[in-house]
């Protein structure tokens, strides 16, 4: 055998059984979630691939880098802030506003720009989905890995702003960890739905933007919850970045536990969206690459 | 021990009408043209039926459109059957081309463990086969260079060598000869041999009928969607040959033998390859001979037989006569061929129309005393033509002598 000979030893026996797989048309009922998820679990290491990717391409060549992720929640923090707190007066339950906005500024722009960068992620690795084989919700999900890495970055530019306006930190800040599995389970959810109707309609592409714009007043991100009238609050917290924002806000700041009811209600409608929205992205999966 | 089985799969694709440009003005028209929807069924795929014993080559051809790509997409979960079963028993994997996936800002290292992780392998396994796909594409000395510095040619070979890393149970192969020049295509063959007599089984779709010839035990012949013949290379391959010409290997229209009996008659006019065997289908560069088979009925003295080449729109692209090469053709009654030997075939991949004549050298152009049209030939990818057509030739460097030049070494390095 020459040098340019590819050595494969061991790799055969290391493989063990060989899959066995049936492809049917697609059907609602053909849909097996275990399957899905063992099949997307083998593929965790292209999920951290792509993840890593996206970090990587997004700071690749800027001067600024990393330092993008806290600029973008305080340049929109220092706009509220100059809005809210200078020009009209805004109640921030009795926190210094700049703190006030830029802690629910966290949470909202971990889900924005999720969800925007994730719905257009088939339409434009086409050329993946045309040629090569791999689950296809990787791609949405490793848009909101990297928009949960900002997430990050921002949240230790929040430390310092808690030390310089004396918010001390308590127990209760350790409630923000299942706010944010609620807020990532939301932002997949939706992700997932609009992502797979992008494919075959481009208008959502085009509607993300301006509906995100819309929600971002429909969340109490710039005013509190306390803000909006009694009688609208039952249909106001059906929206659950409702739940989540003030919660994340309250464990942070107030350092009080978070409020149970609105924080269920939103956790149970993104987990419920989340798997009707996986199903729906694995029914419209199989025939993405005729479309897109 | 089946690794595939297709059971009556049918695969349909929509195909959308766009409005007229007078409709497409009108908002609501529109609206409605998108809501209501403006198309046609096509059946890609219609009922298809087979099954691949473990560690069988199958080879599958036709023309655009009938059906190839599709029966590979189905198999790589790229899309769903409309219709039908498919069951994969085995590890799959697809040795395509997927540079057009690489990130332009990013090195070849990480762009190999990108695309090696979207082919399915996992970073333990890309980190130890990283050293043999850098050697196998020839690119080690860039591999910390982002890949948007690469030559074109870097860029395919290192797209391609990723996926000729993968160990599958079942090889897809999509016209992988196309990529890569003679020595890195070498390798590609080198490695599809290798991995079958590891077992693996394939199924390789490509218009190069050499190479399905080579490698494969049994091929398919798709039409409109449909396994049109089934059987051994050669067998299926000249069924191919004929279909794709269109007509039998030589046809008998445009002569002239109705009425008076001529002094000769073309009676075939068909194409050799270098292997001796007839064929329609050659690469740029392939050596093509042609046999023009005559029936002289009285004796001729200097005519001169023409061999044309028409592009597929009727342009008369080549015109070969025996007229300048100063040889008087004399023919005796009875049977006789004339050779037309081509040692490299100079044209671009395309499809041409031959035809030829035989006539008197002092008549007119178009006085022939036979013209037959023959069968046409396919011409496709093999050496590199940049233009439009291919010819013979050698390169040599020569150093001019000392005195003449202040600066040898400057004319060494740019012809280098």
């Amino acid at each position: 055998m020459s040098a340019s000979s590819i050595n494969q030893e061991g790799s055969r026996r290391e493989r063990g059984a060989r899959p066995v797989s049936e492809i049917r048309p697609p059907s609602l009922l053909g849909i097996n979630l275990f399957t899905n998820l063992t099949k997307l679990a083998q593929y965790r290491d292209l999920i951290w691939t792509l993840s890593i990717h996206r970090i990587k391409v997004r700071y690749k060549q800027s001067v600024l880098g990393v330092l993008w992720a806290v600029l973008q929640p305080i340049s929109m923090m220092l706009i509220f802030t100059f809005i809210f707190s200078f020009i009209a007066r805004m109640p921030s339950e009795g926190l210094p506003y700049a703190i006030f906005a830029y802690t629910a500024l966290l949470p909202w722009n971990y889900f924005s720009n999720g969800v925007s960068n994730a719905t257009n992620s088939l339409v434009s690795h086409a050329q993946f989905v045309t040629k090569v084989y791999f689950p296809r919700e990787i791609l949405p999900i490793s848009y909101i890995v990297a928009a949960f890495f900002d997430f990050i970055v921002a949240c230790i530019l929040l430390a310092g702003f808690m030390i310089y306006y004396h918010v001390p930190l308590t127990i209760n800040a350790l409630y923000a960890i299942p706010i944010v599995v609620v807020v990532s389970c939301f932002a997949l959810g939706i992700s997932f739905l609009l992502s797979a109707t992008q494919v075959r309609y481009r208008d959502v592409g085009v509607a993300v933007p301006l509906l995100l714009q819309v929600w971002l007043f429909a969340t109490p991100v710039v005013y509190p919850l306390s803000a909006v009238p009694e009688r609208w609050r039952t249909f106001y917290l059906l929206n659950p970045m409702v739940g989540i924002i003030e919660n994340f806000r309250q464990v942070m700041l107030t350092g009080s536990a978070p409020e149970s009811r609105s924080l269920l209600l939103s956790a149970a409608i993104s987990v419920a969206l989340l798997v009707g929205s996986y199903l729906y992205f694995k029914l419209s999966e199989a025939t993405m690459a005729d479309y897109v | 021990m089946i690794d595939l089985k297709f059971d009556n799969v049918s695969k349909k694709y929509r195909v959308y009408h766009e409005l007229d440009a007078e409709s497409s003005e009108n908002l609501l028209l529109r609206l409605r043209h998108k809501l209501r929807g403006n198309w046609n069924d096509f059946w890609a795929l219609r009922d298809v039926s087979f099954e691949v014993p473990r560690g069988e080559a199958l080879g599958i051809i036709g023309q655009n459109g009938a059906g190839k790509s599709t029966i590979l997409k189905l198999l790589y979960n790229i899309t769903a059957p409309s219709k039908g079963r498919i069951s994969i028993n085995g590890r799959l994997a697809a040795l395509i081309e997927v540079a057009s996936g690489f990130h332009p800002d990013l090195t070849g290292r990480e762009n190999v463990y990108l695309n090696g992780s979207l082919l399915g392998m996992n970073r333990r396994e890309i980190s130890r086969k990283l050293d043999s796909i850098v050697d196998f594409a020839g690119v080690s000395a860039f591999i910390d260079t982002p890949v948007k510095r690469y030559s074109s040619g870097m860029y395919l070979r290192l797209g391609f060598a990723i996926a000729a890393h993968l160990d599958p149970d079942i090889l897809l192969l999509d016209e992988v000869l196309a990529v890569g020049d003679a020595e890195f295509q070498s390798k590609c063959i080198q490695r599809i041999n290798q991995l079958r007599e590891a077992g693996t089984t394939i199924i390789f779709v490509s218009h190069n009928l050499g190479a399905i010839e080579n490698i494969c035990d049994r091929v398919f012949l798709l039409r409109d969607g449909e396994i049109f013949r089934s059987g051994k290379p050669r067998y299926v391959i000249s069924e191919y040959e004929h279909l794709l010409t269109n007509m039998p290997a030589w046809s008998s229209s445009g002569s002239n033998d109705g009425g008076v009996q001529s002094a000769a008659q073309i009676t075939s006019v068909a194409f050799f390859n270098s292997k001796k065997r007839r064929a329609t289908i050659f690469a740029t560069g392939e050596e093509a001979r042609a046999e023009v088979e005559l029936v002289v009925h009285e004796p001729l003295e200097d005519v001169l037989i023409e061999v044309y080449f028409y592009s597929a729109f009727g342009n008369l692209h080549s015109h070969f006569s025996t007229e300048g090469e100063g040889n008087k053709v004399n023919l005796t009654p009875g049977r006789s061929v004339v050779e037309f030997i081509c040692p490299e075939i100079p044209l671009e991949a395309a499809s041409f129309k031959i035809e030829a004549s035989i006539r008197r050298r002092e008549s007119s152009f178009n006085e022939h005393i036979d013209y037959k049209h023959a069968a046409g030939i396919n011409i496709i990818k093999g050496k590199s033509v940049h233009g439009v057509f291919h010819t013979p030739h050698t390169w040599r460097l020569k150093p001019l002598p000392l005195e003449r030049t202040e600066d040898p070494d400057a004319f060494v390095k740019t012809a280098d």
